[in-house]
């Protein structure tokens, strides 16, 4: 075993692919998909930081505001609770909804408020659009596990890691690969590694700017005390479960694209697979990458509760296991589906349809 | 057992499918520039991917200077194919093409610079060398190949039509650093449609039709053996009138055509050897033979003899 000449080569490989992987006019599908969960946190930044912005000047326009919000009881009529927060000089909108349903809508400058009056009297007092960071921290794991998991990561490894060898084929310049003195695994490994360097550079960083954006529009004392908290953990296990599921997907697809031909049957299957990973024994859940990444995942998703239970079953996180065994367990089956990939890839023949 | 070290096919059949690629192909192939003729889909791509391990033979064993073309680490240090495919790694200059072929054989990159620059050099390639190869015309596309294919000086060079595209110098030039490279006792594996250029550069043909092997060795030994068409030869002479005559007492003479300027006569006959003998007789009687020349010991007869159409040329 030639270590050192393996690992020149290796480095020759990831050196020649990475460029070319990251900045494939084929792959800018993926970069859309990558950052459009930044885009949203972007736009929603926009919004709390217009909240923000609306609150603060409240409490310099109406500093008895939040005392005057929290003498507004249950059973009040809707020309009290009126006239308390103009007394503070809270302005506020008043509109009624049908003959017996009144509304008063304002804000305290710490949170929004709708009171609903039925027949004059105060009969519920409804918190709205508070822009809290635990309300984005929520936010965050949702998209986090439901969109950008389970599809953007998933769909971004299909085009890239699939491209290795099959994009190389349909372009006739894989025989390039093929005529150097590299052993095929070598060459399946260095690519791998190069799709790794590619995916990981694109997905984290897009995880590391929707964190920036989620956290950038919240007041810098909810930043530091978050921060000062869970905060920095959070941030590193999410860019951590990134890079993860880059290796794993990564994994699935590389193999996928030297075994299949069409690579959307292949994602399709994988795609089926995973979703369906909830229902599988125990046994067979060890066999999907979705199983591994929840685990990791530092903050349970919220599931709406208007989601019908069918869908529900497909977005339920399974129960979790330890972060080492998760870790391990997700490099097993990686290091498993490479494996397994290598016995293809030293069968693998060039036929352009040339002679 | 012969110490020359050789590339061997055994049996060897490929398959596309229901497709045949080549069957039963036995072959012993010496160093030297070896030529693979055939017409288009006779298998002479099939040939020389199997020889370099890029397709798998469906039956049969072969062997490249004692290596197996599964085995691309060991085969591709002694190795170099020029292919056909006129694609390469997308953005690349000429340079880095060659380059990194070399460093992907695990070479420090000063080595591979310095390999890469001179197999440039040797294409005549260098003005254009940091140029993108996607703006390259189709001869400098058909060098840069070559360029890559001798870096790390091959014992073995497999050439899938390397003449195409060039101009007549190039080709020459080209046609030399073959030779070149026979001479220091390394495998030459051309295929090529041009026959007179066959002709010029091959110590040995391999001649290809349907995927089969129709014939193999030296072009003079093949023409030797092919017993059912008469044997060509063109002499320059004082007397062909003369000659003509003397010549139609013997039954191998099958015909004489006296040249337009009478200065020669073209004849065939179906015992070359026996015709030989005649001659030295012929000139002892007086006749001034200036020279004898075969006419049809070349790839272009041989391929019409035993292919069955007129040759490229």
């Amino acid at each position: 075993m030639d270590i050192i000449l393996w690992r020149r080569q290796l480095l020759a490989i990831v050196q020649l692919e990475w460029k070319k992987t990251l900045f494939s006019k084929r792959g800018i599908w993926v970069y859309a998909l990558a950052f459009l969960p930044a885009l949203l946190f972007g736009i929603n930044a926009y919004r709390v930081r217009g909240v923000h912005a609306e609150q603060q000047q409240i409490i310099e326009r109406a500093p008895n505001a939040v005392a005057a919000s929290n003498r507004i009881n249950s059973g009040m009529t809707a020309n009290d609770a009126a006239a308390i927060l103009l007394d503070a000089k809270v302005s506020f909108y008043r509109f009624s909804r049908g003959r017996k349903l009144e509304i008063i809508r304002y804000s305290d400058g710490a949170n929004s408020f709708d009171l609903m009056f039925r027949e004059g009297a105060l009969v519920d007092k409804r918190k709205r659009n508070q822009a809290l960071l635990s309300d984005d921290i929520r936010a965050y794991a949702g998209i986090f596990q439901y969109f950008y998991l389970r599809l953007a990561i998933f769909f971004g490894c299909v085009g890239i890691f699939m491209n290795l060898f099959r994009g190389e084929m349909l372009d006739q310049s894989l025989h390039y690969y093929l005529l150097a003195p590299v052993r095929r695994e070598v060459l399946m490994v260095g690519k791998y590694f190069a799709g790794l360097v590619a995916t990981i550079l694109i997905f984290c960083t897009s995880a590391a700017l929707q964190l920036y954006l989620m956290l950038s529009a919240h007041p810098a004392k909810e930043i530091s005390d978050y921060l000062a908290g869970e905060g920095w953990g959070h941030i590193a296990s999410y860019l951590g479960v990134t890079a993860l599921a880059c290796v794993g997907y990564g994994s699935i697809f590389l193999a996928a694209g030297i075994i299949m031909k069409n690579p959307m049957v292949a994602a399709a299957s994988i795609l089926f697979w995973e979703g369906i990973n909830w229902f599988l024994p125990s046994m067979l859940k060890k066999f999907s990458i979705i199983f591994y990444l929840q685990s990791l995942c530092p903050v349970v998703a919220p599931l709406n509760s208007d989601i019908p239970e069918a869908l529900k079953l497909l977005v339920t996180t399974a129960a979790p296991i330890p972060a080492p065994m998760a870790i391990l367990g997700l490099f097993g089956v990686s290091i498993a589906v490479i494996a397994f990939a290598s016995i293809y890839v030293r069968k693998l023949e060039i036929n352009y349809g040339a002679d | 057992m012969s110490d020359t070290p050789t590339i061997l096919f055994e049996d060897v059949s490929r398959f596309y499918g229901e497709v045949l690629g080549v069957n039963r192909v036995n072959l012993t192939i010496p160093p030297g520039i070896t030529s693979l003729v055939g017409p288009n889909g006779s298998g002479k791509t099939t040939l020389m991917n199997l020889m370099t391990g890029l397709v798998r033979p469906s039956r049969g064993r072969i062997s490249v200077r004692g290596i197996a073309p599964d085995d691309p680490s060991a085969l591709f240090r002694i190795m170099g194919y020029c292919t056909q495919f006129d694609s390469f790694p997308r953005g690349y200059t000429g340079f880095q093409f060659v380059n990194a072929s070399l460093l992907l054989q695990g070479m420090p990159a000063a080595e591979a610079e310095a390999r890469a620059w001179k197999a440039i050099e040797r294409v005549n390639l260098v003005d254009a060398a940091k140029r993108k190869v996607a703006a390259y015309s189709k001869g400098m596309r058909q060098r840069i190949r070559l360029a890559q294919s001798i870096a790390h000086e091959p014992q073995v060079l497999v050439l899938d039509e390397p003449l195409n595209g060039l101009d007549p110098l190039v080709r020459s030039e080209t046609i030399a650093l073959f030779r070149e490279h026979a001479d220091r006792g390394a495998h030459v594996i051309v295929s090529s449609h041009v026959l007179h250029e066959v002709d010029m550069i091959s110590d040995q043909v391999i001649l290809l039709a349907n995927g089969y092997v129709v014939a193999e060795g030296e072009i003079r030994g093949v023409r030797a053996e092919i017993s059912d068409r008469p044997h060509q030869i063109v002499i320059r002479c004082d007397q062909p009138s003369r000659m003509a005559s003397r010549l139609f007492e013997h039954d191998h003479i099958v015909e004489v055509r006296i040249h337009q300027d009478r200065r020669g006569l073209l004849v065939k006959t179906t015992d070359a050897s026996h015709f030989h003998k005649l001659l030295n007789k012929l000139a002892l009687e007086g006749i001034n033979i200036e020279t004898i020349a075969p006419a049809d010991d070349d790839v272009n007869s041989l391929y019409e003899y035993l292919i069955g159409e007129e040759g490229g040329n």
